[in-house]
């Protein structure tokens, strides 16, 4: 059973550099999501797990032992792509059986010819029909066992990669991004079947994903990565109340977190109003700060009671709640907000009358605020604060 | 070239606007119903110059010698003489030396299939130092004359005891019907998403089982390209087989065929529907897959 | 401890090694025999020029340098060779290229029964070449043949076709554009197919005429492939034999007798396999110095404008 231990691993191509001195430890039987946007280097990193792609510098290490150089074959683990890479001329049934039939293959067996015949007649040996059957049961294949690849639907052909993936009882399992071609509501479906199975095989998972949602609802533990480096390493919860610098709070979370800024005098929101309104805030030193605060976080007022006082510019309903986009009276707000465009959100609840344009204020509690140094992007320790 | 265009455009635009559309529309129709009459016209006499050959060769093997010899042949083949046809068919030994060319193009084939996919393989999924370098041999075979490496192939053909040897022949053949197998198969394995092939990896599948029980089965329509390519460049081989095949019951039919230019025993009729026999399976096969075909020279062409 | 780290290298050795000789063991097979039966029989005849080697003693030649050169050269052979090998590729790379790029058009566009005068179209390229000899040489007869009773009735006269000085040349040239248009029909239509229905479209709109369309919108696009089937044309007709061997010998008085047929006649009627040779190298060098401007050609209308 073994745990992943990254060293320094880096990875460049020519002179691109993909991934940057990654240091991280994964558990046994965890089920870890790499979560990033595109680009970030996570599906480089899957692949350098699985040994499809090489490692340039550092050590990556299963159970202590280095395997830099193991063969793709060597490291029995499944990997489910997102194309599903399913064998195209080989029916639902051979495609799930083929690491079996791989499995029980001498090594005179592969010659060419032999093979094909070998393949065959391992196909119909009991164990392995047996045994495919079963996991076809299991993932609702049984029907489609004849078929080929083609005649299947997105959401069938993603179960025959799933089913492939686990015939063989590995390790590891790899999944790069496998429910990023399926429709919305058969991904919420087989979000839930694939944290199943992990509970039911109690393996280890790799997960890689630029969905939010999917790493907050299926993962034990989140790595965030961004220009290939690692942003925060922790649970979805540590991951959504704590992010270890603004990135994290903006790439997690729907809306994203609030950063807002506060400043001296004319620049941004006081200190001084908001050590006086807000009871128990422990306001840091420095200037450049941003204040992190999550939408649903926020007390909406429609009148000026609440210390941020703001213009709503944009009025969501969900039906089950309402979003409200709002940019704050101070005259750096419009100009200097991280992203100018966007503005701030909070959740309201559903029957709370709001139009665009009015004037409103926001109030919010001590213990939900995260700081943020503007300058480095890093959280402030709240020890220090 | 820009002005007589600008010329042609101001000319269409205008006629609408005369106030007469529906003449213009006429005169149109009209225009086009010429252009289309005169892309018949065109057609029709490439499908006669292209065509004619082989429909004379047809025409020729159904006629009688009489009117052969007096160049008063028929304009349309007799077929109630395909009866007689056969007969004469019967006094020349084209069964056997069908057989040789089936023999010999069949090697042909599968040599260049199971060397060309190995090759092609290995220039479509790695890459490695020389692969340029290998990449523009199989190209330069395009340029190389067949009559430029007869002599030492002849001569290396005696000391290695290869002379009169069908499968002699079937190594000399295969040298010129490899490369294209080879750009062929590799066009096609390019089109194979490299996944599949990881996956394989992933599964415990070892290269060689990878190409030949993944790659292979899924690109089987451009096999099929390859080996009809291959088959009938051993089939149609003459200047090998003519050099290394003397003795008869070795001779391919190209090399049967082609003794009977200049001579004057065997009737024309029988000659020609000789030469048509060896003709159809060439045709049959050559249309079915002529695509393929083209892609595969055109890119190792282009690769090269 | 020790002994663990010592088989842990061997074995990423060993794994190193597997990975990086992977390639190689595919493509050896197919290099050797490649090397056996074409790459060194080319460069030994390339050094069989250099000798004075005879088709009696083929292994008992000795190194001359450039005297079979010297003497080729100097020789009216080789420069009637030569003329007749620009003669001959001419017509047939201009012959197949304007009557090629004609078929293609004429089935571009889907009509009934398109696939069959399709299939008739490329024929030539079907049959195989001893038995388009055949049938040519039928056709070409000069007492019986069907081309002279057409000429004949058309008032223009019969003729020795293949035995004529004068129409030796382009009888044999137009009998191997009979054979390779499809080949050109084939290359262009497939380019011809892949020009954008939109792009097409637009011109119709646009209201340009039929010619003026394809000079600007059809013809740029298929140029590349016009291109190199021209050099695939160039290279191919430099090397080919038997249709002309078979039709006429190289005669009369060798007047086709290109290169390639030359290198045939010299050694196997003139027994002079050194002198062959020569011809061979010669034709080989114009089908490379073709295929290198070609390349650079390619290359500098891609990387340029």
């Amino acid at each position: 059973m073994p745990s992943i231990t990254f060293e320094n691993v880096s990875k460049s191509f020519r002179d691109t550099q993909v991934i940057t001195s990654f240091d991280a430890q994964i558990e046994d039987g965890e089920f870890v999501v790499l979560l990033g946007p595109s680009g970030c280097g996570k599906s480089t990193l899957l692949r350098m797990i699985a040994g499809l792609t090489d490692i340039t510098s550092g050590t990556m290490r299963f159970d202590g032992e280095v395997v830099n150089e193991w063969e793709v074959a060597e490291r029995r683990l499944a990997f489910v792509f997102q194309s599903y890479a399913l064998y195209p001329h080989m029916t639902v049934r051979a495609n799930i059986a083929f690491p079996l039939v791989m499995a029980a293959f001498k090594r005179w067996y592969h010659v060419p010819v032999v093979n094909s015949i070998a393949r065959r007649t391992l196909m119909r040996s009991p164990e392995i029909s047996e045994r495919t059957a079963r996991i076809a049961t299991a993932l609702e294949l049984d029907q489609l066992l004849d078929r080929r690849p083609v005649q299947l639907s997105g959401g069938q052909r993603q179960r025959v990669a799933l089913a492939r993936a686990l015939v063989r009882d590995p390790a590891i399992y790899l999944l790069d991004e496998p429910l990023s071609n399926l429709d919305a509501k058969l991904r919420t479906q087989m979000r839930a079947q694939i944290t199943g199975l992990h509970r039911e095989v109690g393996r280890t998972f790799v997960y890689v994903t630029h969905d939010q949602v999917e790493a907050m609802t299926m993962a034990t533990r989140i790595i965030v990565m961004d220009h290939g480096a690692i942003q925060q390493i922790g649970t979805p919860d540590e991951i959504y109340r704590s992010p270890a610098n603004t990135f994290v709070a903006r790439f997690v979370g729907a809306p994203p977190m609030n950063l807002l800024p506060i400043g001296d005098e004319a620049s941004g929101v006081r200190r001084a109003d908001l050590a006086t309104h807000v009871p128990g805030l422990a306001l840091p030193d420095g200037d450049d700060l941003l204040l992190g605060i999550r939408p649903e976080k926020l007390r909406f007022h429609d009148d000026a009671s609440g210390p941020l006082s703001a213009t709503v510019v944009a009025v969501e309903r969900l039906g089950s709640e309402t979003l409200v986009g709002f940019h704050l009276d101070t005259a750096e707000d419009r100009p200097r907000t991280l992203a100018p465009e966007t503005p701030h959100y909070a959740k309201v609840p559903a029957d709370q009358p709001v139009t665009v344009g009015e004037s409103c204020s926001l109030s919010f509690a001590a213990a939900d605020v995260v700081w943020f140094d503007r300058e480095t992007t890093r959280r402030l320790d709240p020890a220090l604060v | 070239m820009a002005s007589s265009t600008e010329v042609i455009v101001s000319e269409d635009v205008a006629a609408p606007s005369t106030g007469a559309p529906a003449a213009a529309r006429g005169s149109r129709r009209g225009r086009s119903r010429l252009k289309l009459a005169s892309r018949y016209v065109v057609v029709l006499v490439m499908m006669g110059l292209a065509g004619f050959p082989v429909y004379w060769m047809l025409n020729t093997a159904l006629a009688t010698n009489a009117e052969l010899y007096a160049g008063t042949q028929s304009w349309w083949p007799h077929f109630e003489d395909l009866g007689s046809l056969f007969h004469q068919l019967g006094r020349v030994p084209l069964w056997r030396w069908l057989g040789n060319s089936a023999f010999i193009a069949m090697g042909t084939t599968v040599l260049s299939l199971v060397l060309g996919s190995l090759a092609g393989y290995a220039l479509s999924r790695f890459r490695f130092r020389g692969k340029g370098p290998i990449g523009f041999l199989l190209f330069i075979t395009q340029v190389l004359p067949e009559a430029l490496i007869l002599v030492p192939l002849y001569a290396l053909f005696i000391s290695l005891g290869l002379l009169n040897n069908l499968w002699g022949l079937v190594l000399a053949d295969a040298g010129f019907s490899l490369p294209v197998a080879t750009f062929i198969l590799k066009t096609a394995m390019d089109r194979i998403p490299h996944e599949i092939e990881e996956s394989a990896q992933l599964d415990g599948c070892p290269r060689i089982s990878a190409l030949t029980m993944i790659i292979l089965p899924i690109i089987a329509p451009s096999i099929a390209a390859a080996a009809v390519l291959s088959f009938f460049a051993g089939w149609n081989e003459y200047l090998y087989a003519n050099t290394f095949l003397s003795d008869q019951g070795h001779w391919p039919a190209s090399v049967g065929l082609a003794s009977f230019i200049g001579q004057n025993e065997t009737p024309m009729s029988a000659i020609m529907g000789s030469a048509l026999v060896f003709t159809i399976p060439a045709i049959v096969f050559f249309l079915l897959v002529q695509r393929k075909i083209v892609a595969g020279l055109t890119v190792g062409a282009v690769k090269g | 401890m020790s002994h663990a780290l010592a088989t842990g290298a061997a074995s990423t050795r060993r794994r190193r090694i597997a990975r990086f000789s992977a390639p190689y063991l595919f493509v050896a097979v197919p290099l050797v025999y490649m090397t056996v039966v074409v790459f060194y029989p080319a460069a030994r005849e390339v050094w069989l020029s250099f000798t004075n080697t005879k088709l009696s003693r083929p292994n008992g030649g000795h190194f001359v340098g450039t005297d079979n050169y010297a003497r080729i050269f100097g020789s009216d052979l080789l420069w009637t060779s030569l003329l007749t090998t620009v003669l001959y590729v001419l017509g047939v790379v201009a012959g197949c290229l304007v009557l090629g790029t004609l078929a293609a058009l004429a089935v571009d566009r889907p009509f009934r029964g398109r696939a069959l005068v399709r299939g008739v179209l490329a024929f030539g390229w079907a049959v195989p070449g001893v038995a388009t000899a055949l049938a040519w040489s039928w056709i070409f007869n000069s007492q019986t043949g069907v081309l002279n009773r057409i000429t004949g009735a058309l008032g223009l006269g019969t003729h020795d076709w293949l035995s004529n000085q004068e129409l030796a040349l382009p009888s044999v040239i137009a009998a191997t554009v009979w054979q390779y248009t499809p080949f050109v029909m084939l290359v262009v239509l497939a380019a011809l197919q892949s020009v954008p229905p939109e792009v097409r479209e637009a011109s119709h709109v646009d209201g340009a005429d039929a010619l003026s369309r394809f000079r600007a919108v059809t013809l740029p696009h298929i140029l590349p492939a016009i291109r190199l089937v021209a050099l695939l044309l160039v290279v191919w007709s430099m090397r080919l034999f038997e249709i002309i061997y078979l039709l006429t010998g190289g005669g009369p008085l060798n007047r086709t007798s290109t290169l390639v047929v030359s290198l045939e006649l010299q050694a196997f009627e003139n027994y002079d396999l050194g002198g062959a040779a020569t011809y061979g190298v010669v034709g080989l060098v114009i089908s490379l110095a073709v295929t290198v401007v070609y390349f650079v050609v390619e290359r500098r209308s891609t990387h340029g404008v």
